[in-house]
């Protein structure tokens, strides 16, 4: 599904990744960690299309197609969603406006029927349901002053309506109490099927004891250092990263 | 040494003043002599004003050049069925409905028959004869000309043919809004229009006008619609005014809205300001006696080569008021924008409450906006504030949308709604606000 190769990324002309390679097949669920500053984050920016980015080398191939070339809409159009850290309030757009005219956008460029007034109000009614959102705030406008807890379920909310391929957590857990970690770790696993994946880039490890990972990355300095399996994570947990660390560095050393 | 400034404008001046005299059918005075006396002395006094030119500090960001080059003849009436008005109308709004054409009643179109007890609407030489509407028809008349006037105003008082007089009596809350709709067309010379509304609110009384102003379809050269509209609000009386603008891509708009409130009066403007090449709007409230509220909200959307200029002035004259001003707009293309928003607290207004804020969002490196927020304030026991911003769309904001599937000009028109939204919402009307939607919403489509 997504073959990231030798991937090289600056911003302002400062090296953040290094060299990336990593496979992501369908069903399967990775975790991306890492220190801060590791370049976990511009990972899942690349991925959604931002466009400070600058890629210095390597290739993405998303089933098959050429991702850096494709515009913004049309990564979210074929199917990749991407979770964001800090959601963007947006003032004066409703938040049941917003996702109805997204969902019928991807059907739209998809080939699909869009839904009508009643069949858009069940689905939202459907997946508010399964994200535990208050439905009061559909009237609100866009995560415009929502809490840190409602702007996550607003975005597995809208992850569950969309239906992407593939899915990109970034820092989703950042900020959230046990309760709101659990929303989200149900979201996702809900939406867990053998056609769809995860990226789940986070810093800590308590995520993954709710959404149990089929593969661990390291991220440090740029590199992918490590990967393993979900024991990797508890390794961190335990251990932090020093280890790691010096491992990447006497490597990078020799 | 002396410099005679010589009037820039004395051209187009002497064919206004030719046009008067030999303008067509002479119903413009409505067959009233009394009317006919006010028009001649609009005319007479056009002589000692000049058209205002970019020296004045008040036109200093636009230039009236364009409007007064064509050769202008008095609008004439078109045969239009109601079919064709249709467009015009506001769906879901139940309402007395005055429709003008090129400036003049059409009253086949319209819908005026049962006005409710305490309701009156007539034409202004009607008002003059009428011994009840008299006295404010006159009194109105009379500050429009012997005031401070300027050579629109004049223009408007010399060549309205239709003038309307409206009072809601005394404690008659009107429930039905007028609907005043004027249609505009060029014909095969530019052609010149004209109306004037003299609105009184007697004490205690509630009503809503809207007025809409829009080019007719086949329409496609050059006019120009000069409107004046005077609000007077008795003691408690409360006033909303709708005006939605939708001229053609050459007509030119001038709009005088004067508004003087007594004690304890609400008035509140919402303007939809879409069409038009050349726009100026004046809003002039004067606050009479304490306890008044006055709110202004506007919004504007200006493309192509279009000039939309809203000048305001909210005159606290006396203590205990309050006003709130809005204006938000999105420029584009080759467009300009204009804000200039006086506030004025004289030293005897304490305990004013003054609020403006001006929001532009101008999107080409074409386009551009002037705004100037004029807060002069002589007391000193008030609170009053002022903001004006100009901007560009939150890119952040725009790839989020995009990130959800939506294409990069359906998330940017989406922010543009969302961003005139603010100023519409305000809307008391719910039909009104839903049709102010559907016309910008058709403005994004041009």
């Amino acid at each position: 599904m997504l073959k990231i190769k030798n991937l090289k990324v600056a911003i302002e002309e400062k090296e953040i990744l290094r060299g990336i390679n990593l496979e992501v097949k369908p069903g399967e669920v990775h975790a991306i960690m890492g220190p801060n500053g590791s370049g976990k984050s511009t990972l899942a920016n690349v991925l959604a299309g931002r466009e400070e980015y600058e890629v210095t080398e390597g290739s993405i191939l998303y089933q098959g197609q050429d991702l850096l070339e494709m515009e913004v809409d049309e990564r979210a159009q074929a199917g990749i969603f991407l979770a964001f850290q800090y959601p963007v309030e947006i003032p004066g757009v409703s938040t049941a406006n917003f996702l109805k005219s997204t969902v019928n956008a991807v059907r739209k460029a998809q080939g699909r029927e869009e839904l009508n007034a009643a069949q858009m109000l069940r689905l939202l009614r459907e997946k508010i349901r399964m994200v535990g959102m208050d439905e009061k705030l559909l009237q609100r406008s866009l995560n415009e002053g929502f809490s840190g807890g409602e702007k996550k379920r607003s975005e597995m909310l809208q992850m569950a309506l969309l239906e992407p391929k593939l899915a990109i957590l970034d820092e989703t857990d950042s900020g959230l109490d046990i309760d709101a970690l659990r929303i989200v770790s149900e979201a996702v696993n809900q939406l867990r099927s053998p056609d769809r994946a995860f990226i789940i880039v986070t810093h800590y490890q308590r995520l993954l004891n709710y959404i149990v990972p089929d593969f661990v990355h390291v991220l440090y300095n740029g590199r992918i250092v490590k990967s393993g399996d979900k024991s990797l994570a508890l390794q961190l947990e335990e251990q932090g990263y020093d280890w790691i660390k010096e491992e990447a560095d006497s490597v990078a050393a020799v | 040494m002396s410099t005679i400034v010589q009037d820039r404008y004395t051209d187009a001046r002497a064919r206004f003043q030719m046009l008067f005299e030999t303008r067509q059918n002479r119903p413009g005075s409505q067959g009233s002599q009394v009317l006919e006396q006010y028009q001649r002395k609009a005319i007479g006094l056009l002589e000692t004003v000049n058209f205002p030119t970019r020296r004045d500090e008040e036109w200093k960001y636009t230039s009236v050049n364009r409007l007064l080059q064509p050769d202008y003849e008095v609008g004439e009436s078109l045969p239009l069925s109601k079919a064709d008005i249709g467009p015009f109308l506001i769906p879901g709004l139940d309402c007395h409905l005055f429709v003008f054409v090129n400036g003049i009643f059409q009253e086949s179109l319209s819908d005026t028959g049962s006005l409710p007890a305490g309701l009156t609407a007539m034409d202004i030489a009607g008002a003059l004869a009428d011994e009840q509407a008299r006295p404010a028809a006159e009194a109105a008349l009379n500050r429009l000309l012997d005031g401070k006037t300027d050579a629109f105003k004049l223009l408007n008082a010399a060549f309205s043919q239709h003038g309307l007089f409206i009072r809601a009596a005394r404690n008659a809350a009107v429930e039905k809004p007028l609907y005043l709709l004027h249609l505009s067309a060029s014909g095969d010379k530019a052609s010149f229009h004209n109306h004037m509304n003299l609105v009184a609110a007697e004490p205690n009384s509630e009503l809503s006008v809207i007025e809409g102003f829009f080019e007719l379809p086949a329409s496609e050269g050059a006019y120009f619609h000069n409107q004046y509209t005077y609000f007077h609000a008795g003691d408690n009386a409360h006033i909303h005014h709708y005006r939605l603008q939708r001229e053609g891509r050459e007509g030119f708009l001038v709009s005088n809205v004067e508004i003087e409130q007594e004690g304890g009066s609400t008035y509140a403007s919402y303007a939809l300001d879409l069409g038009g090449r050349l726009v100026r709007n004046n809003l002039r409230t004067r606050l009479n006696a304490p306890g008044t509220t006055t709110n202004y909200w506007g919004a504007y959307f200006a493309k192509g080569e279009q000039h939309i200029d809203n000048h305001t002035f909210i005159d606290h004259a006396v203590p205990h008021c309050v006003s709130n001003e809005l204006y938000k707009g999105i420029i584009t293309d080759r467009a300009s924008g204009v804000f200039n928003g006086k506030v004025l607290v004289r030293k005897d207004a304490q305990k004013t409450n003054a609020f403006q804020q001006n929001n532009s969002l101008v999107l080409s490196d074409k386009a551009s906006m002037d705004t100037k927020p004029e807060l002069e304030i002589f007391a000193d026991d008030v609170r009053c504030s002022h903001g004006a911003t100009i901007g560009q769309l939150d890119e952040g904001a725009v790839f989020y949308l995009r990130s959800r599937g939506l294409p990069d000009a359906e998330a940017r028109a989406m922010l543009q709604h969302a961003f005139l939204a603010e100023a519409a919402e305000n809307m008391k009307l719910e039909a009104v606000r839903l049709y102010a939607e559907q016309l910008v919403h058709s403005k994004f489509g041009e």
